[in-house]
């Protein structure tokens, strides 16, 4: 497990390296600053950063910039601050540790946050493909509806035209029906 | 008239939080009794979550992030937030690595480092790294907008990244970034530590830009008006007071202080010289100024480009709020903004047309008038 701990304080990152004791291979990194090219490089499973760091603006923003490859990041949490570690999680952080955390439970927290992450990126990729799916299927239900009117097929007919010249380019049929809905447009002199 | 705690408000190390300091430092807030509380900040991120569960009664903000928590789109929960004040004008600049300039030449626009652009890429080359200070910043707009209007697409044409403002000069001389934007006094600091060079300040391409705002929630604006009022009375007193430039040099030794904005006394001065707090109607909330933001984030697709822009910005920036403080002090009225001159390159911005020229801009997202 490679763990990458962003805070000014040292003693933090060896809190995380002895909890996680007996972890193999295992590669905890104490940055006192976040340093995007060297974090690359490293490449951390987890990252686990302070609250009060000046570099939660630069790893938020980071993790919607790479949002193909996100990382989970656990939080430290002032013990003072009552609910700001469950507005850190509505924000993106997998998880929060507050504050005066045995290096016993320093294991499951990160176990934890990891499969968190996991389950929520999952979830995340599920719905965007349901949402192109059914953008896709908006699209072919146009393109059939035109092929209906055009060519005065039935609706049965008008799919197998589609899925023949989905078949025919090897492109998937949502993009062919695209295709087909957008050079209709052009025909009519919407498209330009 | 404070309640059982002391208001806790929060703010970033910046020239741009003298309002609130210089409130609590001259005796302001004392004055209108009130017990305050300043708590410094080290990342937006952790402004934005305090502000949203309550552990922060206000803040100096990002005036984009303060419409991006209200539309839900800074990465939390919708939180509806009032700003009664705008804290300054003419804030940020642009600075870049001394070691550019002699390669994108003179002159404020971004035409050497568009010619720039086009060579590195011509060569294969990394493109140009330049950093803001927060995604929804006046700052990432400002930078965008400049870029753009020299033919150069943010997304595409060079690397934007995020970093803490009071580390950019160090960035800059490490080589990591090559340019950046952010709020005095930290371009001052790069020109004293002869890392960088100011390319352009806000004030020489959007006349008087807009930048910080003080904020609350709508909630706690209307639960304790009454606070509200002294609050904004304080901080129009404390406006008043840093503009007079009999008081400038005793602003700077007190943004100096390491708890505050802890950078040399003599920079900060020198980086106060473009800075207006108060004078014509510079804390007067804009809704224009709002709204010519919110339609830079629907620009560049950072919020959902159909909301309603002029409903918005009416909605988060409340010049009512700030006019019956004003008029408590007898202070003048500041009349509301219709027209930004030398906010589009072609012509000027306005706010009837505002949805209009958002839409326009989406489409075209380089050199949109």
């Amino acid at each position: 497990m490679r763990v990458l701990v962003v805070d000014p304080d040292p003693a933090r990152a060896a809190l995380v390296a002895e909890g996680l004791a007996g972890v193999e291979p295992l590669e905890v990194r104490h940055a006192s600053i976040f340093n995007e090219v060297e974090a690359a490089v490293f490449g951390p499973d987890v990252i686990v950063v302070a609250s009060d760091s000046p570099d939660r603006d630069t790893i938020e923003s980071l993790r919607e910039a790479t949002a193909a490859n996100p990382r989970p990041v656990v939080m430290f949490v002032d013990r003072s601050e009552r609910g700001l570690a469950e507005q850190a999680v509505l924000a993106g952080v997998s998880a929060y540790v507050v504050d005066g955390l045995s290096a016993a439970r320093v294991r499951s927290v990160l176990e934890v946050a990891m499969s968190r992450f996991q389950l929520m990126n999952g979830l995340r990729q599920d719905l965007e493909k349901a949402k192109a799916d059914l953008a896709s299927r908006k699209t072919v239900e146009r393109a059939k509806a035109l092929l209906m009117k055009e060519r005065g097929l039935e609706e049965e007919a008008a799919y197998r035209v589609l899925r023949k010249l989905s078949m025919d380019t090897g492109r998937p049929i949502g993009a062919v029906a695209a295709d087909l809905v957008a050079f209709a447009g052009v025909l009519k002199g919407n498209g330009s | 008239m404070s309640g059982e705690r002391p208001l806790r408000l929060g703010f970033i190390a910046l020239n741009d939080a003298a309002v609130l300091i210089a409130a609590k430092e001259k005796g302001f807030f004392a004055a209108e009794g009130l017990d305050v509380e300043l708590s410094r900040q080290v990342s937006w991120a952790t402004v934005r979550d305090k502000m949203s569960v309550g552990a922060l009664d206000g803040a100096h903000m990002l005036a984009p992030t303060a419409l991006a928590i209200s539309l839900g789109a800074a990465g939390a929960e919708a939180t509806p937030l009032a700003a009664p004040l705008a804290l300054n004008i003419n804030g940020p600049a642009i600075t870049v690595a001394s070691r550019l300039m002699a390669v994108i030449g003179e002159g404020q626009t971004a035409d050497g480092l568009a010619r720039l652009v086009a060579r590195r890429r011509e060569e294969g080359a990394s493109p140009i790294t330049l950093a803001v200070v927060f995604p929804f910043s006046v700052h990432n707009y400002l930078l965008r907008d400049w870029l753009a209007r020299a033919g150069i697409d943010p997304d595409r044409d060079v690397r934007l990244t995020i970093a803490p403002p009071s580390r950019m000069t160090e960035l800059l001389v490490g080589g990591v970034v090559e340019g950046f934007c952010v709020t005095e006094p930290w371009d001052t600091a790069a020109v004293a530590a002869g890392a960088g060079q100011v390319v352009v300040r806000g004030s020489q391409f959007w006349p008087r830009t807009p930048d910080k705002v003080f904020t609350v929630t709508e909630a706690w604006a209307n639960a304790r008006p009454d606070e509200l009022q002294a609050l904004a009375r304080a901080m129009l007193r404390a406006g008043a007071w840093a503009d007079d430039p009999a008081n400038r040099a005793a602003l700077a030794m007190m943004l100096a202080q390491p708890d505050y904005v802890g950078a040399e006394a003599q920079v900060i001065e020198a980086s106060l010289a473009d800075m207006i707090f108060h004078a014509g109607g510079a804390s007067a909330p804009q809704p224009i100024h709002a709204a010519w933001l919110l339609s830079q984030m629907a620009r560049w697709s950072h919020i959902d480009p159909t909301i309603d822009i002029e409903a918005v910005a009416r909605r988060v920036y409340r010049p009512d709020l700030y006019a019956i403080a004003a008029a408590a002090l007898g202070m003048p009225e500041a009349p509301p903004l219709e027209v930004l001159e030398g906010f589009g390159s072609e012509r000027p911005f306005r706010l009837a047309t505002a949805q209009a020229y958002a839409d326009e801009a989406r489409s075209r997202r380089v050199s949109a008038g």
